[in-house]
């Protein structure tokens, strides 16, 4: 019997992945080994090597089209093999969306709010029932556009079908026009081609005026011509305004994006944030850390910054636990994230156990972890985990800055650049390098006092040299 | 002091069609000239050599007369007459500029401008008297250029700039012109249809370096063929001296010996005297002033335009087109851009004309397009008036078949150009182009048919031979 491919699962918190680039063609032969092909996940793009030996009979889950992991994307056997009209069920159980059609499931455990009008009606309703196909796979459908870049078509897809004659059809495709708000007049409510003159004429497309060239761009890029705005001589449409309503076009987040929007939205909405601010004066460090590196030994502002940050998490272990609203519950070690900026993005990996590191192995594991993310090399699971994290902007020349709590954190510590600054010291002004840190915590289980306490223990023992002197 | 809305500086064909329009626009308008009205364009440029192309171009042709049944007999010209007409020539069209500007009540002072403050201009006079100042709401800068001239070229009466060149009333029987650029091909395609003996040296690979290949190899095997002119590239002129008896040089390892040089090696732009600082202005490194597509300067009350400016094409209808599209943002209080597609047409013999981009350009930005040829061999018209040899090209987009690029190297190729740059400006595909009913038996029908040639349904061509 042929093979079922399965969507692998590539750490603890991937819960979709789409198929960036089918390395086979269906009929090809796949050795065991071979890159079958590449995955997005929400961290990373991964190579996928075929487990079985065959020919790919099959692609079920076309690419760029996000699915549940462990879903069956194709099958793998022997040429003219039957391949399973239904897939078999998949192991892992993944929560969106449902692996069976709704319908077939009882009602809700919870009492819903009676509904006696509509009783008649199935007791969960088919959310969208379109959109799942009974192998419990996300449909390619015309929709998706290959290519994560390319721009998506027009945002979601119209809730109903549009019923359109072939007529109708053909006059909307030369004028360029958008059929989708056109009402049909037909049987059915069918759009008819009078129903798309009328349109047009409500619409005042005859006095349109654009550019031969302009049409043709806006013929093949499907551009609406209603709702260009020209600019050219008495607002005639050119070529330019069609290349801008193509650029404007709403298109796909890349998956990274689309976690980072969804899990900072999370966080953002439902932790009661609140921030503090303090000013470390790090004259002293520098100068230090320039005595380290003229002994050849190299540590950046940041290592110190972790380093102080881990130490003052032992002292303050609510800094270092997570919050549901209901119970509260602390790590036993201290996973330091640091935030690494990408080109479109930014990932958090995690420094495992950063309690039990030495400043060295600390600053090799930092700048490790850091140097891989830029490369897009991490492994899923050294991008999840942490249990507070360190965002570092420093070199990007900032006073100061607010950051958002990673979910299931208790506070973040957003560093900015360090300046020189005229401050009074001993009754005197000095010229010295202060650098404003910012703590941003969960109020839910941490009060300002406790909040104040942790950041100045952070910014003491930056201040600290005889501190580092020990621990370098 | 006079108050002006608008005072603009040269009455070049940048500055007196922004002063013309600033007046229709109901403003009070100054202009200030310290030469000639009509600028480099109409006293030692544009007109004048035409002019003098207007007679070599029918001695040339009247010299082969023969081929089209035309029996002339001994044939001579008189190039003192030739530049009496074309002082003739510019004298007209001079009082006609004088005439316009008086006729738009636009206050005309003779002097050299400067700025004494952002928007008070100093005009002194070229004689005795004293400065006059005068205010303006706005100033449009236009003040134009001058040829270059490098310092290492040896000061003498047979070396000479082409504005130098127009004041001969002989013509050298030999000729060096360093430099091949328009200026210089201009020259010496009328002085060697004239009969001169003409060397040009180019220190580039090839003359006219800014055009497509296949539009340069066709008018430089006319000069070397048709004309007997020498070109040299890829080599710099050495050696250059001038006595009394000739000019000399070396490119490369041949001698040059010749009657007069003309050097034509680029222009430079002309703002020196014009105490910029004061108006809180500067010029770039190389000497032009920077401006938006609007025509204004970092000054919000100082326009520039025309050669003098940053980005400059150097041509006269450019200057044109951006001295009335500042006159009006100046008027109006507009922000409108000048336009940016400036055909190009150089009288050469042949003639050329170019609008839109090249071939080379297309490839160079990465761009997919396709290209449409048709050479006048094919054209019954031309055929007819015995001027069979060029082409005519067109570039459009491969995707969307918008016109891009339209180039014509042959006979009429710079009245030719006229209609590509309407239909590149209009944004007319190639197939739009191919529809529109060209008039038989005209040049014009070559554009239809290299439309159609880049789509491969040319019907005066032969096809493609399939693979």
């Amino acid at each position: 019997m042929a093979q079922a491919v399965a969507m692998p699962k590539f750490g603890q918190m991937v819960e979709e992945s789409s198929i960036v680039k089918w390395h086979k063609k269906e009929g090809d032969s796949v050795r065991k080994g071979e890159i079958l092909f590449e995955i997005e996940t929400d961290k990373a793009v991964m190579e996928v090597e075929s487990f079985f030996e065959g020919t790919l009979l099959k692609i079920l889950v076309k690419e760029n089209v996000s699915v549940p992991v462990s879903s069956v994307v194709g099958y793998i056997g022997t040429p003219g093999e039957a391949i399973p009209a239904t897939p078999p069920p998949t192991a892992a159980a993944a929560p969106v969306p449902p692996q069976t059609p709704a319908p077939a499931q009882p009602a809700k455990p919870q009492p819903a709010p009676v509904q006696q009008a509509s009783a008649a009606l199935p007791a969960v309703a088919p959310r969208a029932p379109a959109s799942v196909r009974p192998d419990g796979l996300v449909p390619s459908d015309a929709k998706v556009t290959p290519g994560a870049r390319a721009p998506a078509p027009a945002l979601p897809a119209a809730p109903a079908r549009q019923i359109i004659s072939p007529r109708a059809k053909a006059l909307v495709k030369r004028s360029c026009i958008d059929p989708s708000p056109i009402a049909g007049s037909g049987p059915g409510g069918r759009v008819q081609e009078r129903d798309v003159r009328a349109y047009m004429e409500s619409r005042n497309y005859s006095a349109i005026r654009i550019s031969p060239a302009a049409k043709k761009l806006a013929a093949a890029r499907e551009v609406d011509i209603l709702r260009v705005r020209g600019t050219g001589a008495g607002g005639r449409i050119m070529i330019h305004d069609v290349e801008r309503a193509v650029a404007e076009r709403p298109r796909a987040l890349t998956k990274m994006r689309q976690v980072i929007a969804r899990r900072l939205t999370e966080s953002f909405t439902t932790t009661p944030h609140f921030y503090v601010t303090v000013a470390a004066d790090i004259t002293d460090l520098l100068v230090f850390r320039k005595d380290l590196k003229n002994r050849g030994e190299v540590y950046t502002v940041t290592d110190f910054v972790l380093e102080a940050v881990i130490m003052s998490l032992q002292e303050f272990p609510i800094l270092n636990s997570v919050c549901d609203g209901r119970t509260v519950r602390w790590h036993g070690s201290v996973d330091l994230g640091m935030a690494v900026s990408l080109e479109d993005g930014l990932v958090v990996p995690a420094i495992r156990n950063a309690q039990d590191l030495g400043m060295r192995e600390l600053h090799d594991t930092a700048a490790s972890l850091a140097a891989r993310a830029r490369e897009g090399k991490l492994t899923p699971d050294e991008m999840t985990g942490s249990t507070f994290t360190v965002s570092n902007m420093g070199m990007l020349d900032v006073d100061t800055f607010h950051a958002i709590i990673n979910p299931g954190e208790a506070g973040i510590l957003a560093v900015a650049t360090a300046r020189d600054r005229v401050v009074a010291r001993n009754g005197k002004m000095e010229i010295r390098s202060m650098m404003n840190m910012t703590l941003s915590v969960d109020h839910r289980i941490v009060d300002g006092s406790l909040a104040a306490d942790f950041v100045n223990a952070i910014r003491k023992k930056l201040e600290d040299v005889a501190l580092w002197t020990s621990l370098t | 002091m006079d108050k002006f809305d608008v005072v603009v500086m040269g009455a070049g064909p940048g500055g007196y069609p922004a002063a013309i329009r600033a007046a229709q626009l109901g403003a009070s308008v100054a202009i200030v000239e310290r030469e000639k009205l009509g600028g480099t364009c109409l006293n030692w440029g544009c007109i004048p050599t035409k002019t003098l192309i207007a007679s070599s171009e029918l001695f040339h042709a009247a010299r082969r007369g023969e081929a089209l049944g035309i029996k002339a007999g001994k044939l001579e010209y008189d190039y003192a007459a030739m530049a009496k007409r074309k002082d003739e020539v510019v004298a007209t069209l001079n009082r006609g500029v004088e005439q316009l500007l008086k006729a738009n009540g636009v206050k005309i002072f003779e002097g050299t401008a400067s700025f004494d403050a952002p928007t008070r201009v100093n005009i002194a006079p070229a004689g005795e008297g004293r400065d006059t100042r005068i205010e303006g709401g706005t100033v449009i800068i236009a003040t134009g250029s001058a040829s270059a001239v490098p310092g290492f070229l040896p000061k003498h009466r047979r070396v000479v700039e082409s504005r130098a060149f127009l004041d001969l009333t002989a013509l050298p029987s030999s000729l060096l012109v360093l430099g091949g650029g328009v200026i210089g091909c201009e020259f010496a395609c009328m002085a060697a249809q004239l009969g001169a003996e003409v060397t040009v040296v180019e220190m580039l690979d090839d003359i006219l370096a800014m055009l497509d290949s296949d539009v340069r190899r066709e008018l430089r095997r006319h000069m070397e063929q048709d004309l007997g002119i020498r070109v040299l590239t890829g080599k710099p002129l050495e050696n250059i001296e001038a006595s009394a008896s000739g000019v000399s040089g070396k490119a490369g390892e041949t001698e040059l010996k010749a009657d007069m040089l003309l050097v034509s090696v680029g222009r430079r732009p002309v703002t020196d005297g014009l105490a910029l600082d004061r108006a809180g202005l500067s010029v770039n490194e190389r000497g032009f002033i920077a401006v938006d597509a609007a025509c204004r300067t970092r000054n919000a009350s100082v326009f520039a335009i025309g050669d003098v400016t940053a980005g400059s094409t150097l041509l006269a209808h450019a200057a044109t087109a951006q001295g009335v599209t500042a006159a009006e943002n100046a008027v109006l209080k507009t922000r409108k851009p000048a336009g940016s597609l400036v055909p190009s047409c150089i009288f050469t013999s042949p003639e050329i004309g170019a609008v839109g981009i090249t071939e080379q350009q297309a490839r160079d930005a990465g761009r997919k397009v396709s290209v449409g040829k048709f050479g006048f061999a094919g054209l019954g018209k031309a055929l007819a008036s015995g001027e069979p040899n060029g082409f005519v090209k067109l570039i459009a987009d491969s995707e969307t078949d918008q016109l891009l690029g339209a180039h014509a190297v042959g006979p009429h190729a710079t009245d030719l150009i006229g209609e590509a740059a309407l239909a590149i400006h209009g944004e007319f595909t190639a197939e739009e182009l191919g529809r529109v009913i060209h008039a038989h038996p005209t040049f014009a029908e070559s554009w239809m048919e290299a439309a159609h040639a880049l789509h491969g349904a040319c019907i005066h061509a032969a096809p493609k031979r399939r693979k």
